[in-house]
């Protein structure tokens, strides 16, 4: 079992690594990959179709927006943004929310119970509306909207991982750990933390996901990243308003988000089949 | 009659920790707000207004007054039913929530019915074809379903049903033409009232799609967790049992499996319901549907605060109620937690 980790060998994990992966190729080669510039405006040639249908102009194979901007380029260059954000945010999200789970789950008592009452608050607030509270507070900008994704997420992490480290917390090494004199902070990271690893991996890539569709509704609104900047949600609103004209600007975007976060799902369900020990054979199958 | 007396029991407790949640959440709200850049004094009086205009009225709104002393002067407002005035629109904040509201509630609940049948019904289906070929092919589907959520499922249906087939209305809630009838604030129930079924018919009509989307979004993790514990019921012995007692897998299925497997799907639901009230804000933008949602957002690109403040609070409300009348219903359907 050791050379070939057993998780690579699923083809859910492969499928949403292969999805990620070209992704990753677009965001980081946005400028090479890209037939034009993103943001330059052809006024001559606005709402061009793709190039398969009537009229299509082979400079812009995905056709071109309201303002003449080519659809593909702003697809590929939106890629960035939306990786960004899925890696960013849930990783701080995860940091924040692990640490405030390990804590609750290991120390009980009155710890465990204001960590669990600041969640409740938390939850009560519809996450869209939280986001969008945030950023109005915050204000636009790329570092904002991964804030905002990390101070609105940071729960999910909190709540999952919390039931898992009180299930560790009471397993025998761990109470042989502290008998032995290990402080809190190396039993929690060195005893408790690799049992809960996998569950978190799961979440994280499960996280990227939502973080991708939560910069695409905050963009629709126009509250993520400044419109200099080509970003999918983006792209949806200003296709909104021609959809009659050009139906395709918006099938565009919306299958990017799609394909994005389909990918980042299918790797955390592919995970959380190989990795957790807990499940069935049944269910793994 | 003891069940009443524990449903009622949890009730009270609810509505009791839902109080100090609300107040925190209020205060919550009301920081993260003033930490925005903009005036609310410069933007109620006119551009031309002079500095010295500007601070009097900083003072009259309170503005120079420490932070937790505008909050409680803020809450006090609000105790009184009173939370403010729209910079903007310059109306009652509770008129305008008042008026948005119900339209928010019906396309809430009516997508509640549509996903919780799409979820009942898929879950069973998953759980159908368990250990058939068909099962990787559904489980596969079902991930394809999470990776949409309501937010692009509101674009893709508008673009099929609106746009290409031209088979439904897509924007606001009636067609031109129609009077909106006005007794309770609530369009559907109101046309029924006055006896209008044609416009109880024309706003049905412009429902579909907004339903259909958030409830279809919200469907494929209800699924999951039905047949994932269907799954697990059938391996508890009592369904041997019944086996031997000669029952048809049907009522096995309706009487025993799903008896049980409801549960904890009820229990995601409250969440999710949650989770739901919040995306309708997405669905009515996009669908120009006349709810909070679209009032939220005019009043974010407006920094109305007042109005950020007052609608934040009320989808809050939302989430609490929604989660006390579903733990309701947990305890209602669930015997364990009723004998406590």
């Amino acid at each position: 079992m050791r050379p070939i980790p057993l998780w690579l060998k699923s083809g859910r994990v492969q499928t949403g690594l292969v999805i990620i992966f070209i992704l990753g190729i677009c965001a980081i080669f946005a400028p090479y990959l890209a037939p034009n510039d993103p943001n330059e405006q052809n006024l001559l040639s606005i709402l061009t179709p793709p190039v398969w249908i009537d009229g299509g102009d082979a400079m812009f194979p995905l056709g071109t927006d309201s303002l003449g901007r080519c659809v593909l380029s702003r697809l590929i260059f939106g890629a960035r943004v939306a990786l960004t954000v899925a890696f960013s945010a849930s990783i701080g999200a995860m940091i924040i929310g692990a640490f405030f789970a390990h804590v609750a789950g290991y120390f009980g008592g009155w710890v465990d119970w204001v960590i669990g009452r600041v969640v409740e608050i938390w939850l009560s607030f519809p996450p869209v509306i939280l986001s969008l509270i945030l950023m109005v507070g915050l204000g636009t900008g790329l570092r904002n909207v991964v804030l905002a994704i990390i101070l609105v997420d940071w729960t999910r992490f909190c709540r999952v991982l919390r039931s898992e480290v009180i299930v560790l917390r009471q397993r025998d090494y761990v109470s042989a750990a502290q008998l032995v004199g290990f402080s809190h902070w190396r039993t929690i990271t060195r005893e408790i933390l690799p049992g809960t690893l996998p569950l978190l991996i799961t979440l994280m890539s499960l996280e990227m996901g939502v973080a991708i569709i939560v910069e695409a509704i905050l963009s629709f609104v126009g509250m993520s990243v400044g419109s200099e900047t080509a970003a999918w949600g983006q792209m949806i609103a200003d296709a909104r308003q021609n959809i009659y004209e050009a139906p395709f600007n918006l099938i565009a975007p919306i299958f990017a988000i799609f394909f994005a976060v389909f990918g980042f799902n299918i790797l955390g369900d592919g995970l959380r089949r190989t990795l957790d020990t807990r499940l069935t054979q049944t269910e793994r199958s | 009659m003891r069940m009443f007396a524990t449903i009622a029991k949890l009730l009270v407790k609810r509505v009791l920790t839902a109080i100090p949640i609300l107040l925190l959440v209020s205060a919550l709200l009301f920081c993260i707000l003033r930490i925005l850049p903009v005036d609310p004094a410069a933007m109620s009086l006119p551009p031309n207004a002079t500095v010295q205009e500007v601070e009097a009225m900083r003072t009259e709104m309170g503005l120079n007054l420490p932070l937790y002393q505008q909050y409680g002067i803020w809450l006090n407002k609000l105790f009184h039913g009173d939370i403010g005035r729209s910079i903007h629109f310059r109306q009652d904040v509770t008129s305008l929530i008042g008026s948005t509201l119900p339209a928010t509630i019906e396309l809430a609940l009516i997508a509640m019915v549509v996903a919780t049948v799409f979820g009942l019904a898929g879950g069973l289906f998953l759980f159908y074809v368990r250990g058939t070929r068909a099962e990787a092919v559904m489980d596969f589907l079902s991930i394809l379903l999470l990776s949409l959520p309501e937010f692009l499922w509101s674009l893709f249906l508008l673009l099929i049903f609106g746009v290409f087939f031209e088979v439904l209305p897509f924007t606001g809630r009636l067609s031109p033409g129609f009077e909106r009838p006005v007794v309770t604030g609530f369009l559907l129930l109101d046309s029924l009232i006055t006896g209008k079924i044609s416009t109880f018919l024309n706003a049905l009509q412009h429902m579909i799609l907004p339903c259909l989307a958030l409830g279809i979004a919200l469907s494929p993790s209800l699924m999951r967790v039905l047949r994932s514990s269907l799954l697990d019921v059938y391996q508890d012995d009592y369904i041997q049992q019944a086996r031997l007692r000669g029952l048809s897998e049907k009522r096995i299925l309706i009487r025993h499996g799903l008896k049980n497997a409801i549960l904890p799907t009820l229990s995601l639901m409250g969440v999710q319901f949650g989770f739901l009230f919040g995306g309708t804000l997405l669905v009515e933008i996009i669908y120009s549907y006349p709810g909070m949602g679209n009032l939220m957002v005019d009043a974010i690109r407006n920094a109305d605060l007042p109005i950020i403040q007052g609608a934040g609070l009320t989808y809050c409300i939302a989430v609490l109620v929604i989660s006390i009348v579903v733990d309701s219903l947990y305890m209602i359907l669930n015997p364990k937690l009723r004998a406590r």
